[in-house]
């Protein structure tokens, strides 16, 4: 997708910012293209066509630092940039820390963009009329009385997307990566009522690197979400206190975001990570594993080079709960010491463990609490670790769902929480860059 | 700020026939009305980290959208160059949206003058530069970065000198200078030029092994005048206060009680309580849980909620809208009755009415739809001091760092960084870090009593619906009679 043009300019920048008083330069040259088909009540409501280029570069200037874009791709315009982002650089104080990673960490297997395995040739054969014919496809408003059983269907908005992304990085070191994938996807939001004029929304989506396999989720994806509306009706208020929680691994990646920022680099440097000091220690339940999984051949998040160019390897994040390193690119090594890593967890992944497969199977073990099917705002502290989040999903007894819950928030802190995690299914969603099963916690705090 | 017409013409390489050229290619396979939206952005930064200003940046994004709607579908392109050959093919890919059954553009312009389709009315007239609401005295683009690090170090140093608990301090300045050119099929041509420049401080405290943040933004439409010795010794005032109260704070007894929003950023509460389900296209779709309320009485007698875009230098104004349409205040709620949806075009049109200056893109990557800019209440005519003291138990609250609301069910929740409790009519314990969620109809219809003392936060509020578009919000100190607190 990017041209032999484009990525010749792409150096020529670089080169121009080195014979222009740049020490080193970093050039990341992306392009996008996407195609939309958006659904409004089983029409054809919106049609986008998007295509984006945008030209980063990294300079190095006199062990000065700074970071400069540009979607102008012109190369007198560009070169004319530059000499403007050098100048800039230079009114900015030193900073030794500021460097390009060595080049023994820098990615040398990522040179034609396919390595990943996330490139689908079957988008080149989709046509405009083909993807307004999948899009079409996806609506269940013609048929929705055969789904309005004690509801109505009041809206349905729906979109199918897909996109090729190409990428390219390469630095005075010597550097070239690149990495090309395709994605498909899928998503609905419905609303539906009751019959007392109560109203309730859900939401269902899925994307793969491959067109054949969104083909199923294209069937199914808006009954699914009428399905998750309508399982709303009848909340009931819960009396809260100290409950299991189960927490389905649609939306299970909101309890491990906030551990996996508070191992970045950035955080820990500047003392406001609630994992400061632990690394190396056992912070966590021995069940607990979270592996790094970047290269796994063909799934979704997986990828061979971070933004600075560092080659990808899998680890553990966390080994049987012990913290074994932060997140730490070249900057914050520079600034602390610490051996560099690359700059996040790529493509994340909790290792089930308990037996159990599906989410039912976790509540049948649990027995009773509620399951959390989705969260509604809330937010936590960085420098503590305490969150607050408002929940929605259901009661259930004896393994088996009793009721919706409303107006409910589970309150708590991040290591507490995850010292009290006691199984996990293994249904990690193919979809998500972040591989987490439904997980379980017992004795959290819930109120409504 | 607002300079003379051809000079957009000439930053987007475009003449005024082009236009029309561009519109009728978009039009012809049919269509409503088209609108071209040509945006050049650059964005500045630099950032304070470990006492060094030692990071900078700068972005520019540069391009043009067409959008063609026809009845309320939307076809909709981009493109980042604006070469007639490239803007040409973007209006192939938005017409895409026609079945070729929709009027012309020559018919919609004069359909539209007799009242029958798109839009109550039309838009006449030149941008007025006297009437500019941000008339910017010191461009950020022409100011020199070494003309803008002093203001970081001394704000690190106001803040620094004031808490000897402070490990670390970020300082952020960030700033962005948009100019848009908008021209639609009937034939109105607006242009502007919208500043915004913001400042972040955060610092970070250790105290017996604890560690505690806080962070202070201001966000204004402004040049870099905005940089003032007063705005920087207001911040590090404001970035120590209640650190002692942090510190020493708990997780409140959760469950359902009354709660006192403080003046200013509990503004949040109009916000994703209501504000979002104001907003016409949830309406229009018919998924906002106020979509049968218009007329209707929704919160008690005296209340009014302004969604308004006219306040001269504030985050959330405009001159005009992303679809051209000037800004202006719009009364959403009037002596307790909803009186006004926020419209765009598209919703305008579906409800029969004139647009209200709604209609707002993050970029040129994006199709207008209905959005908040400043939203406030009021002040009504309680004394804070009373509002408090009229609560047996409860909580205040009055710092906040994010919201959402489901729109379809109303349920909204915000999440809170500092308050206290109230006990017999009076502060006592800090609380902070919990979580409050509520009903927004019922959160309306709950509020009993409305303080005098109406502040707009200066804060730096991005709202993210679908797009990210900067807005302000404000509130007088209202009480909540019942709303579910997170807690242990």
């Amino acid at each position: 997708m990017l041209t032999d043009q484009e990525i010749a300019l792409a150096r020529t920048a670089m080169e121009f910012a080195l014979a222009s008083g740049a020490q080193k330069a970093r050039v990341t040259l992306n392009k996008s293209l996407m195609e939309l088909f958006g659904m409004l009540n089983g029409e054809l409501d919106k049609v986008t066509h998007a295509l984006d280029r945008s030209l980063q570069v990294a300079l190095f200037v006199d062990g000065r630092f700074g970071s400069f874009s540009s979607n102008r791709l012109e190369e007198e315009g560009l070169k004319a940039f530059l000499l403007d982002a050098i100048d800039t650089v230079r009114t900015l104080q030193p900073d030794p820390a500021r460097d390009l990673p060595d080049p023994s960490r820098t990615a040398k297997d990522a040179l034609t963009g396919r390595e990943p395995g996330l490139y689908d040739p079957a988008y080149e054969e989709l046509t405009s009329d083909k993807r307004r014919e999948l899009a079409l496809g996806t609506a269940v408003w013609r048929r929705k009385a055969e789904l309005e059983k004690g509801f109505t269907l009041i809206s349905e908005e729906g979109e199918y997307s897909d996109s090729l992304f190409d990428s390219v990085v390469m630095d005075s070191n010597g550097l070239f990566a690149r990495h090309t994938e395709t994605s498909f996807e899928i998503g609905y939001e419905v609303t539906v009522e009751d019959p007392d004029g109560n109203r309730y929304a859900s939401y269902w989506w899925d994307a793969a690197p491959r067109l054949r396999d969104i083909l199923p989720a294209l069937e199914t994806c808006s009954e699914t979400a009428v399905r998750r509306a309508a399982a709303q009706i009848g909340p009931m208020d819960h009396p809260g206190g100290k409950c299991n929680i189960v927490v389905d691994s649609e939306c299970a990646s909101k309890f491990l975001t906030p551990v996996l920022n508070a191992l970045g680099g950035y955080a820990v440097q500047q003392k406001n990570s609630f994992l400061l000091d632990k690394a190396g220690q056992r912070v966590f339940p021995e069940r607990l594993t979270i592996l790094d999984c970047p290269r796994n051949p063909g799934e979704t998040g997986s990828r061979l080079w971070d933004s600075e160019g560092v080659a990808t390897q899998e680890f553990p994040i966390v080994d049987r709960g012990v913290i074994t390193r932060y997140f730490v690119n070249t900057y914050i090594a520079g600034k602390t010491g610490m051996a560099p890593t690359i700059e996040d967890a790529t493509r994340p992944k909790v290792v089930p463990f308990g037996g159990c497969k599906t989410r039912e199977d976790l509540m049948r073990k649990i027995g009773r609490g509620i399951l959390i099917t989705g969260f509604n705002g809330g937010n936590s502290n960085t420098s503590t670790g305490d969150f607050s989040y408002g929940i929605e999903g259901f009661a259930f007894e004896d393994g088996r769902i009793t009721h919706p819950v409303r107006e409910m928030l589970v309150t708590g802190n991040f290591i507490d929480l995850w010292n009290r995690l006691v199984a996990t299914a293994d249904d990690a969603r193919p979809c998500m860059s972040k591989s987490i099963p439904t997980l379980a916690f017992e004795n959290i705090d819930c109120n409504a | 700020m607002i300079h003379p017409k051809q000079s957009y013409l000439d930053l987007f390489r475009v003449g005024e026939s082009q236009l029309d050229t561009l519109v009728a290619e978009a039009l012809r396979h049919g269509g409503d009305y088209c609108d071209l939206y040509f945006e050049n952005t650059t964005y500045g930064n630099l950032t304070l980290r470990d006492g060094i200003v030692n990071a900078a940046g700068r972005h520019i994004d540069y391009g043009v959208g067409i959008r063609v709607l026809c009845g309320e579908k939307t076809g909709y392109a981009y493109a980042e160059s604006t070469a007639m050959p490239d803007m040409l093919s973007c209006a192939r890919a938005a017409s895409a949206i026609a079945d070729g059954t929709s009027a012309f553009y020559e018919h919609s312009v004069r359909a539209e003058a007799n009242g029958s389709r798109m839009v109550g009315r039309r838009f006449r007239g030149e941008p007025n530069p006297a009437a500019d609401r941000y008339p910017a005295g010191s461009p950020w683009r022409e100011t020199e970065a070494s003309a803008l690090i002093p203001f970081l170090k001394k704000l690190e140093q106001a803040v620094q000198v004031r808490d000897n608990r402070i490990v670390k301090i970020i300082a952020m300045l960030a700033w962005q200078v948009t100019d848009v050119l908008m021209y639609n099929s009937l034939k109105e041509l607006k242009y502007e030029t919208r500043p915004m420049g913001t400042v972040s401080v955060t610092a970070i405290f250790q105290q017996g092994g604890k560690t505690e943040n806080k962070t202070v933004s201001r966000s204004f439409r402004a040049g870099a005048e905005m940089l003032t010795d007063r705005l920087l010794e207001e911040m590090a005032a404001e970035a120590v206060k209640g650190i002692d109260e942090r510190f020493a704070a708990r997780r409140p007894k959760g469950g359902r009680m009354p709660v006192v929003m403080g003046a200013g950023a509990s503004g949040i509460l109009l916000h994703e309580a209501m504000g979002h389900a104001f907003e016409a296209d949830f309406n229009r779709k018919g998924t906002s849980i106020f979509s049968d309320k218009m007329g209707q009485r929704i919160c008690a007698e005296g209340i009014r909620i302004i969604d308004d875009g006219t306040l001269k230098g504030n985050r959330g104004s405009l001159n005009y809208d992303d679809e051209g349409v000037p800004a202006q205040k719009t009364y959403m709620v009037e002596d307790g009755i909803l009186t006004s949806y926020l419209h765009d075009r598209i919703s305008a049109r579906h409800y029969g009415v004139s647009p209200t200056g709604n209609g707002r893109r993050e970029s040129f990557r994006y199709a207008p739809i209905p959005r908040m800019r400043s939203t406030y209440m009021e002040s009504g005519n309680a004394a804070p001091a009373d509002i408090i003291a009229s609560v047996p138990k409860g909580i205040y609250v009055d710092q906040f760092s994010n919201g959402q609301v489901k729109i379809g069910e109303g349920d909204f929740t915000f999440f809170v960084k500092s308050g206290f409790l109230i006990e017999n009519g009076r502060l006592t314990a800090p609380v902070k870090d919990i979580n409050i969620i509520g009903n927004g109809p019922e959160a309306l219809r709950d509020i009993v009593a409305v303080g005098d003392d109406l502040v707009i936060d200066p804060g730096a509020w991005t709202c993210g619906k679908e797009q990210s578009v900067p807005v302000s919000c404000g509130i007088p100190t209202v009480l909540v009679k019942n709303l579910t607190v997170g807690g242990e």
